[in-house]
């Protein structure tokens, strides 16, 4: 057993040497392939991320200054419940301070930046609101009828979100999306490629390995083993890629502190699921573009 | 140890390479096929370790219908047929030692029956003093001793050679053919395709003789013609 994984090994290296161009190009074409999956899975997470706020039907946020008293606070919920036919007062929310933070923890997660200059104390609460009315107009009406009273600090409305997010992510979604398949598609056939190149370098020694009766798997293993090594190798440098790309943009909004454009970054542990993700694909790409290309080719 | 039954093998839409071929081979013999270019002794030889598969007929080997076989079990067959061609078919960048280690090695023998089996089959056929040596720095003669020690290292119950004499002088011909013989006495069975008359005659073997895919003639100790 041990001698036939080391020979497994050594062959693989042996080829991976002998191909060095065609590797290198199968490696970098997975790569970048897998850093535009990367790249889908990442905006999907940060627009989602920006629009944490609005979960559960929230159409409409009144955010409370900081330093409003708890009068300002009843005066404004009662206002708010004294709108029944609007909005559904028994899904009225209010985050006070502590929970509004809590909630920031997550929207700024990767944005240490504006999350360090945000304390329990400085950040607004916010009464969340889910409408019944369908009519948005008059939703915005109620919401400039709030931004008059004291206290108030802002009203956000979902609807202006929703819009940018869905315009800007569904592009971005697809077009990402519609790129690293193609690209994933022209990866699978270079590792296909470096294979098929590979065994023909090795053709005598294959029709010798056959003769004397080797098994089928013993003569693909190295093979699959190299298109295998190949994807993972792409798919660790499409990780740092990756993470250099989020550093990167990460810095860059946190410029943008008070804008939504602060909540469209990811967060590490969300960061390592999807680099695991991006290895797995790039392992079991490299894997099946050789298997078939071994299996194709052995029977000559 | 042989069996064929009718067999008939086409390549393409020609002319069948060979054609309705019935004959046994008894465990330990050794045969010669014989006949021009073309007339399908090769393609006998792959049919009988499935190399080829014929379109009619049936080839048993060691008591098995080897095209009735699953592909999986192919190579476990083969381990019990060495096979020896005119143009040796050595790795070229492996030692003489490392071609002989390689048909173990491939199917998963450990080391230590490779070192001990390699050096006794190289002083079988005569170069344990070349070892070391790589195909480029031997002689014709010398490479089919390596390709031969590389068939018979496993022990396998039947020898193929295709033409093993066929690039070489006579007389280092006839060094291989001793070698065959010798390896045909431990009780391995050899089939042999070749169109040197001089050694058919010179062997005085059972021959059979093949004309345009047709056997013409089946005789036990037999002469080229």
């Amino acid at each position: 057993m041990i001698a036939r994984i080391s020979y497994a090994f050594r062959e693989t290296w042996a080829s991976f040497k002998r191909n060095v161009t065609l590797t290198m190009a199968a490696v970098i074409t997975s790569a970048v392939s897998l850093l535009l999956v990367g790249s889908t899975f990442l905006i999907q997470r940060a627009f989602d991320n920006l629009l944490t706020r609005w979960k559960g039907d929230v159409e409409l946020i009144v955010y409370v200054r900081s330093d409003a008293d708890p009068n300002q606070i009843q005066v404004i919920e009662d206002a708010l419940k004294s709108q029944p036919s609007i909005i559904d007062v028994t899904k009225l929310r209010y985050l006070d301070q502590a929970e509004s933070y809590a909630e920031a923890q997550k929207l700024f997660a990767g944005d240490p930046g504006t999350l360090r200059l945000l304390t329990p104390e400085n950040i607004p609460s916010q009464f969340k609101v889910v409408p019944i009315s369908q009519d948005s107009n008059l939703i915005r009406e109620l919401g400039e009828q709030f931004r008059g009273l004291a206290g108030v600090r802002e009203v956000a409305y979902a609807q202006d979100v929703f819009d940018v997010v869905a315009r800007v992510s569904q592009f971005i979604r697809i077009a990402t999306t519609a790129m690293s398949i193609v690209l994933l598609v022209v990866a699978v056939g270079l590792i296909w490629n470096t294979i098929r190149t590979a065994m023909f370098a090795r053709r005598r020694e294959i029709e010798v390995m056959k003769l004397v009766g080797a098994t089928n798997w013993f003569i693909r293993i190295p093979f699959m083993l190299e298109g295998l090594l190949q994807g993972l190798i792409g798919g660790v440098l499409s990780c740092l890629g990756l993470w250099g790309l989020n550093s990167a943009w990460s810095g860059a909004v946190a410029d943008f502190n008070d804008t939504e454009l602060a909540a469209l970054v990811v967060t590490d542990g969300y960061m390592r699921f999807v680099m695991i993700i991006l290895l797995g694909i790039g392992a079991i790409a490299g894997a099946v573009g050789s298997g078939i290309a071994a299996s194709r080719f052995l029977d000559v | 140890m042989i069996r064929l039954e009718n067999v008939t093998k086409t390549y393409g839409t020609e002319i069948p390479a060979v054609r309705d071929a019935s004959f046994e081979i008894a465990k330990g013999e050794f045969v010669f096929m014989v006949g021009p270019s073309g007339s399908g002794k090769s393609t006998l030889l792959r049919l009988m370790n499935r190399q080829e598969q014929p379109e009619r007929g049936e080839v048993w080997v060691a008591g098995k219908d080897i095209n009735a076989m699953a592909d999986s079990k192919v190579p476990y067959l083969r381990r019990n047929i060495g096979n020896i061609f005119q143009d040796y078919k050595l790795l070229l960048n492996k030692t003489v030692f490392e071609n002989v280690a390689f048909a173990l090695e491939v199917i998963g023998r450990p080391k230590h029956v490779i070192r001990q089996q390699v050096p006794a089959v190289l002083d079988l056929v005569g170069l344990s003093d070349k070892e070391d040596r790589f195909p480029h720095q031997l002689s014709g003669g010398e490479q089919q001793r390596v390709s031969i020690a590389r068939a018979f290292v496993n022990r396998p119950l039947i020898l193929l050679a295709d033409e093993p004499t066929g690039n070489l002088d006579p007389a280092t011909g006839e060094g291989i053919m001793r070698l065959l013989d010798r390896i045909n006495n431990t009780g391995t069975t050899v089939v042999m395709a070749t169109h040197d008359q001089r050694i058919v005659n010179m062997m005085r073997r059972r021959v059979v003789q093949l004309d345009r895919g047709v056997i013409v003639r089946d005789q036990e100790r037999g002469v080229y013609d």
